[in-house]
């Protein structure tokens, strides 16, 4: 088996160990029976292609028809017989899309769904045919350990905590296995191997002249397995990976992102980490302040709850609505409030946690925008990791009797068509028309769906459930009545709109553990769930059907009591758990019930957030132009070295000329003939090095003047640039070998003309090289750190030569 | 050693006059030997250098001719010797006989009592007469029975010889070959030199025409004038560079002498002044290190196996050595030591 057949081979292997990160995605292994027949299906081809000798893009092909059978047979249609058809094509797309929405509904583990086998088998597919071709086709191993990472990516995409080490690890192996195989391949098709002890030795037995080298690349895996471990949590924030294109599963299989992010994938994975971390600080003149809200699901589909990304104007004059001259809110009346928010570098995401109504944002850097509708703010460069920023919002005061004035909205309002939006669901809609039968308002609807998710009817918390706002979990939560808060505001929002009433599930923080009067730390414990329902006249209101016992900081108020405590309208405090929480409620938190409301839409114009453009635009191109900065140095260095010589070699026309020749020579003040020595070696300096810069030969054991024939006949220079390279030539060599050097010559003009000759020589891209990235500097620089590199191993070789010749023992001897 | 007839003008030429008559002397050999210009500027170079030439090629091309030409150019006392096998050492520096009048031992002076001697087929005589010119070729100067005379200046020996491959022939000693300057090839004409050399020696020999056109006298003076010429430290480094690459190079049994670093300087400076400049550039050792360098040098039985000249090995040094400078070469990275020998052991 020739070598390349036998890296093909290796690098089909080494692929199947790079996939074991898909371990931790799937619940089953079916993928890992499927990913195993492609792999294999598509290094045949790739071993078949070879024998036959085709040429790289034909095997490239083969791998490809390979891959495409495969996936037919693992995915038929039922309309074709082996060989892909039209209809395959349309089944594939159908999978992705499928695929898609999988992403969005399931969480990890995923069971095995159609749609993520088929990206996960089309994924590794590819990698397995880029690897090869990189392997075997391109000599180039060492690349295809970036499809490799790209694998290992996903799981890092996917889980907000940690990722098991085991995966990398063994993808790693796979990666070294593949680095050793063609290293080896390199190696014997070098030649006989020698081994240092003068035996023959097979290719495959380990040289000892290689041991260094295996000794460095066992300490490189340990390192980059034990480093991570060792250092104290890199990434910080788990909710970090909201702002990380987080549509799930696919992202990693170049599905790609469409800026969705799955709030209650985040939501879930923020109460299921192990460790408090603090994410917020908040302070607010607010006495007991309601939840900071920073994200909205609005859309209920077969699939469940799902948010659209926002949209909303930038920061800027008029992009907040003041919801005191909204006709939509004229219902309720208003508090002006103000709250410091200051971020920690762990909440690191692309939407700002807020209090509802805000009419002022001030302090906060980036570009962000306001969605008036989802009340939300949101930004798709910066995040608000380490922000601080100051809010000025309106708190809306409503007692339940006010909300029962609030009429029921028409069939044909644009709101109530957008948000009562439900599945077709009849136990839903049997529990609906159950719990509202005989309740007149819109209020007392939602009261009574409110009030049915009490330990009453049986319903209590418990976060061991994995939810993702999922359509059918919805229904089992609705059956079960075990869930956590995600559960509780999807239901609710379910249940609402089934009663035709506008609702939709908020995301936020809850009011966290109150420093020291007006201050509250907010840890990932307090991130929560809700629902908001829109009344007539009243805006979106929030209802928290969440058992406030489950929910560290949560709050209550008149309008949406805590239905544990029973028919008190003002809440008493909940201070026993129930059974099945676990999640530790700050007990101090739960006493006030709050009149606190998230308000409908509103609009004021305030004039906030003016200069955190500005600062994003200047660090961008601050950023761009320390780049191009960086990038220009050698052409700049080049410059001012050749100025520096110019300003030498022009001095050299001033001294006063001597007039017959050799009659003044006697009389020639020696300074000036140094001065006119150094300007010839200078302009020399500056013509060898134009040299370089134009890719010409430098010659050291040429002398001057050959070295301006061989450039005036290898450039075809024309005549005027040929006599400056020999006037060049002339005064060099008389400068270095003459009595007198030559004086009163215009050296720097030469320089000019023979520049000029070369550059009008020169092909463009010699041209753009010897301005942009001048070999000359470049050269002078490497060689210069290549010398430094050779000084440093021989101090290094004397140093070990030192030591390895101490010893203490002479010493001893010497002091005795 | 120079002993200058009173009245005579001295002292070093202006660059013009040196010119005038060093072109002079060229025109007129190259009336006979045509196309060799370069040849005939080194011969001269030679002799301005107060060197000996040998001029070693196959026969027929001219190398007599070149040595006749030249001595016919000046107006100075030319003696010839044909080197024979049974030419004797006495033939070649004198002998003291009877003289039956004085009834004393009187000296005769051989044929090297000349300011040019012609050597022709020098290495057809023995070891043993070759030997007779050691003294007088280095120290200008003859000893016998005793008595020391010194020969007149200029002293110029201007020997041919066939390749040793030749038959009849012996191999010159290395103490010889060390005393001659340089060795030249006089190489074939090109055949347009070769077409008038056919019209113009078809009716009568050329040589016959020639006329001196310097003397001894004016030869001092250029020669006082090529020693004037500067030498910068750098060339003089470059010039102990070549020699000790010489002996230092490893297919070469014997390098070249010191005595070949002064010669080779001083025909360097001849041939600087011959071109009206009055320092040295590398350059010029750089054209002279072939004939100044190659037939002294004894290459190594492996090299003369590997069919190596030693031309071809001086050459390679040339072109190996790098030149000195003034300011250091940042791309120069073979000064000092090779790139690999720091590449651990």
């Amino acid at each position: 088996m020739t070598g390349r057949r036998r890296l093909g081979l290796v690098a089909a292997a080494a692929t199947l160990l790079a996939s074991a990160p898909l371990a931790t995605i799937f619940d089953s292994w079916t993928w890992l029976l499927q990913v195993l027949l492609t792999v294999v299906m598509i290094a045949g081809a790739a071993v078949l292609t070879r024998t036959l000798r085709f040429p790289s893009w034909a095997q490239a092909l083969g791998m490809v028809a390979a891959l495409v059978v495969t996936l037919t047979w693992i995915f038929p249609s039922g309309h074709e017989l082996l060989v892909p058809t039209p209809a395959t094509l349309a089944h594939f797309g159908e999978l992705i899309q499928q695929a898609g929405n999988d992403t969005r509904s399931y969480a990890v583990p995923v069971p095995d769904r159609d749609g993520l086998l088929f990206i996960a088998v089309l994924g590794i597919g590819v990698v397995a045919i880029v690897v090869d071709l990189l392997t075997a086709v391109f000599r180039r191993p060492a690349l295809s350990g970036l499809p490799m990472l790209a694998i290992y990516s996903i799981p890092v995409a996917i889980y907000l905590d940690s990722v098991p080490v085991t995966p990398f690890v063994v993808g790693a192996c796979g990666y070294l296995w593949l680095l050793v195989a063609d290293n080896v391949d390199r190696v014997r098709r070098f030649g006989r191997r020698f081994t240092g002890d003068g035996r023959d030795v097979d290719v495959w037995e380990p040289s000892p002249l290689a041991a260094a080298g295996r000794r460095l690349g066992v300490a490189g895996v340990l390192v980059a397995v034990l480093l991570p471990l060792v250092v104290p949590t890199v990434t910080g924030g788990l909710l970090s990976q909201l702002t990380q294109s987080g549509s799930g599963v696919g992202s990693g299989l170049g599905k790609g992102g469409n800026g969705k992010i799955n709030l209650f994938a985040s939501l879930s994975g923020q109460l299921a980490q192990n460790t408090t971390v603090n994410l917020l600080k908040v302070t607010t003149t607010e006495k007991d302040p309601f939840y900071l809200r920073f994200g909205v699901a609005d859309q209920l589909t077969a699939e469940g709850f799902g948010n659209q990304p926002p949209a909303g104007n930038t920061l800027d004059a008029g992009s907040l609505p003041d919801p005191r001259r909204e006709s939509s809110t004229a219902g309720s009346t208003f508090q002006q409030y103000h709250a410091e928010i200051e971020v920690t570098d762990a909440l690191r995401q692309s939407l700002a946690p807020l209090y509802a109504n805000p009419v002022g944002i001030r302090d906060l850097t980036g570009n962000w925008a306001y969605d008036p509708n989802q009340q939300v703010l949101y930004s798709n460069r910066t995040t608000t990791s380490k922000q601080k920023y100051s809010v000025d919002y309106l708190r809306p005061q409503y007692t339940p009797a006010e909300l029962r004035t609030a009429p029921e909205l028409d069939r044909d309002d644009p709101i109530r068509r957008a948000f009562t939006v439900v599945p077709d669901n009849d136990y839903v809609d049997r529990q609906v028309a159950r719990i509202t039968q005989g309740v007149a308002t819109d209020y007392d609807k939602v009261r009574a769906i409110y009030d049915s998710f009490s330990r009453k009817y049986g319903f209590s918390y418990s976060q061991q459930t994995q939810s993702t706002g999922n359509f059918s979990e919805i229904e089992a939560f609705l059956k079960n009545k075990v869930g956590y808060c995600q559960q509780y505001a999807a239901a609710m929002a379910w249940m609402v709109r089934a009663a035709g009433i506008p609702a939709r599930v908020a995301f936020g923080f809850t009011r966290g553990t109150m420093e020291d009067g007006s201050t509250y730390v907010i840890t990932n414990r307090n991130a929560h769930a809700w629902t908001e329902v829109y009344l007539k006249g009243f805006g979106w209101v929030p209802f928290d059907a969440t058992p406030s016992a489950g929910v560290a900081g949560a709050a209550r108020s008149d309008w949406a009591p805590d239905v544990d405590r029973t028919a008190e309208p003002s809440a008493a405090p909940t201070t026993a758990p129930l059974p099945g929480s676990s999640a530790s409620a700050a007990a101090g938190q739960n006493q006030r019930p709050d009149r606190a409301n998230d308000g409908g839409a509103a609009a004021t114009t305030v004039g906030a957030g003016t200069d955190q453009d500005n600062w994003t635009g200047l660090l961008i191109f601050g950023v761009i132009a320390t780049l191009i900065a960086l990038l220009l140095v050698p052409a700049l260095r080049r410059v001012l070295l050749r100025r520096q010589r110019h300003t030498a070699t022009a001095g050299v026309a001033e001294p006063s000329e001597p007039g017959p020749a050799g009659a003044v020579t006697g009389l020639m003040v020696t300074g000036e003939t140094a001065r006119a020595r150094e300007d010839a070696h200078a302009a020399w300096d500056e013509l060898i090095d134009t040299m370089v810069d134009y890719q010409i030969t430098v010659d050291p054991t040429e002398t001057p003047r050959l070295t301006a024939q061989r450039l005036i006949r290898e450039t075809v220079l024309s005549a005027e640039p040929a006599a400056a390279v020999e006037l060049l030539g002339t005064a060099e060599e008389r400068a270095r070998y003459a009595r007198e050097p030559m004086r009163g010559v215009e050296l720097t003009s030469a320089l000019r003309q023979v520049r000029g000759g070369l550059s009008h020589s020169a092909t463009v891209r010699a041209r753009v090289r010897a301005v942009l990235f001048p070999p000359s500097i470049l050269l002078g620089w490497r060689l210069a750190l290549s010398e430094a590199g050779t000084r440093t191993m021989e101090a290094a070789g004397r140093l070990r030569e030192n030591l390895a010749r101490f010893n203490p023992r002479r010493l001893l001897t010497r002091t005795r | 050693m120079t002993t200058p007839t009173w009245g005579e003008p001295t002292g070093p030429l202006t660059s013009a006059e040196f010119r005038a008559a060093a072109q002079a002397i060229m025109a007129n050999i190259e009336q006979v030997i045509e196309g060799k210009s370069a040849t005939v500027r080194l011969a001269l170079a030679v002799l301005l250098a107060e060197g000996h030439l040998l001029i070693e090629d196959v026969p027929g091309v001219g190398k007599t001719k070149l040595a006749k030409a030249l001595a016919r150019s000046i107006d100075c006392s030319v003696r010839r010797i044909q080197f024979t096998p049974d030419l004797l050492p006495s033939d070649v520096t004198g002998v003291s006989v009877y003289n039956q009048e004085t009834r004393d031992f009187e000296f005769k002076p051989g044929a090297v009592f000349a300011n040019l001697v012609v050597g022709d087929e020098i290495n057809r005589a023995s070891p043993k007469t070759q030997s007779a010119l050691l003294e007088c070729m280095e120290e200008r100067q003859v000893t016998v029975d005793g008595t020391t005379y010194e020969l007149q200046a200029p002293f110029m020996v201007v020997a041919t010889q066939n390749p040793i491959e030749m038959e009849g022939t012996y191999p010159l000693p290395e103490a010889q070959r060390d005393r001659f300057t340089a060795r030249i090839a006089m190489g074939y004409p090109d055949p347009r030199a070769e077409l008038a050399m056919l019209s113009g020696h078809g009716d009568h020999d050329p040589l016959n025409d020639l006329h001196a056109v310097a003397d001894a006298a004016l030869v001092r003076r250029l020669i006082e004038t090529a020693r004037a010429v500067h030498a910068a430290d750098a060339v003089q480094q470059y010039a102990i560079a070549l020699v000790t690459a010489t002996r230092e190079a490893p297919e070469i049994r014997l390098g070249a002498s010191p005595r070949s670093t002064l010669q080779l300087l001083r025909t360097a400076k001849a041939v600087a002044a011959l071109e009206g400049r009055d320092y040295v550039l590398p350059d010029d050792l750089q054209a002279l290190a072939v004939p100044v360098l190659a037939h002294r040098l004894i290459p190594t039985p492996d090299a003369q196996l590997n069919r190596r000249t030693t031309d071809t090995i001086v050459s390679e040094i040339v072109h190996r050595l790098p030149i000195p400078h003034a300011t250091r070469n940042p791309y120069d990275t073979r000064d000092g030591r090779a790139p690999y020998e720091s590449r651990g052991r």
